[in-house]
């Protein structure tokens, strides 16, 4: 299950409130509950950390 | 590949078909052209220098009759012969050059004879004209001796251009054919290029269309936020796959939306 997934949804979520979720959501097409049924891959995780990287420049 | 690469490259081969369709007519009516052009530089305008060639010859006659008719004055005699002799070569030289030319087996054969049975002719005018004037310019007996000998050159002549004009027309039916049978296999090809273009144009169009389809049921439930069993398969490396991707992250937003505002 993707617990890091799931806990860099919340991070994001804290930092950035409703409105990032929403955005990290747009970038990568994969929800929080979407998020968390899938795998901690490293695609995964590479996926969301670069949108979280495209986030925080935009901010 | 995008959509608009595919339909600039079905626009292109159309134009490329039919700039090839209006090259090759082009080239085919030159071929048409040259090949008329041989017949009217060959046989029809062989026949009519045959036609020429028979017209001198019967001036040569004439002049032989204005020797026997007029030669009385040794000053017209004189002058009638040297006409006389003076057409006697160029009617020599014109089927001479005549039966270099000609492409036909057959007219130069008979070309050929009439050179033969002309040489003969002239020997006959040659021996008449000293009679005519051992007999003190009687014209009688030198007239029996040539009497109606240029009946049998003159029907040589006529051969010759039944035969020319048969060749000129069996040589027009031939290019005709040829013609017909170049710009059949042409169209064939052209068309067949058409079908498969239209093809290809069809099955480019129509799964456009039904991909549109697609991506307006998807717009149309994300409009009202019914992304309830929502699946977006719409792939490929084109525009349409690509606005199918972007909908993917407009549905995990509602998703998202909708978890933050149950939460």
């Amino acid at each position: 299950m993707g617990i890091q997934l799931k806990e860099r949804y919340e991070a994001v979520g804290r930092e950035m409130g409703p409105l990032g979720r929403m955005k990290l959501a747009m970038l990568t097409k994969m929800s929080s509950t979407a998020a968390a049924d899938a795998e901690d891959s490293s695609s995964n995780l590479s996926l969301i950390d670069d949108a979280i990287a495209q986030l925080r420049k935009a901010m | 590949m995008r959509i608009s690469t595919k339909l600039i490259a079905i626009t292109l081969g159309s134009g490329v078909i039919v700039s090839g369709l209006i090259l090759s007519l082009v080239l085919e009516l030159k071929s048409v052209s040259t090949g008329y052009t041989h017949i009217l530089q060959g046989p029809v305008l062989q026949a009519a220098a045959a036609r020429q060639a028979q017209v001198d010859f019967n001036v040569q006659v004439l002049d032989w009759k204005d020797i026997l008719l007029r030669g009385q004055d040794p000053g017209d005699l004189a002058k009638h012969r040297l006409q006389f002799q003076a057409q006697q070569a160029k009617v020599k030289a014109e089927v001479e050059a005549l039966a270099v030319g000609v492409d036909d087996a057959t007219s130069r054969t008979l070309l050929t004879d009439f050179l033969i049975t002309n040489d003969t002719l002239n020997a006959k005018y040659q021996a008449a004209y000293g009679v005519y004037v051992k007999q003190g310019l009687n014209s009688k007996a030198a007239d029996a001796m040539v009497r109606a000998d240029e009946l049998a050159p003159n029907d040589i002549f006529d051969y010759v251009v039944t035969q020319l004009n048969a060749q000129a027309v069996a040589s027009a039916a031939n290019e005709k054919a040829k013609a017909i049978r170049q710009l059949v296999i042409l169209l064939m090809i052209v068309g067949g290029l058409l079908v498969v273009d239209s093809v290809v144009y069809c099955m480019v169009l129509f799964g456009v269309i039904k991909r549109l389809g697609q991506l307006k049921a998807v717009s149309d439930r994300l409009a009202v936020a019914d992304i309830e069993g929502l699946s977006i398969d719409i792939s490929g490396h084109d525009e349409i796959g690509a606005i199918g991707d972007s909908l993917k992250g407009v549905e995990a937003a509602l998703h998202e939306l909708l978890a933050v505002h149950a939460h």
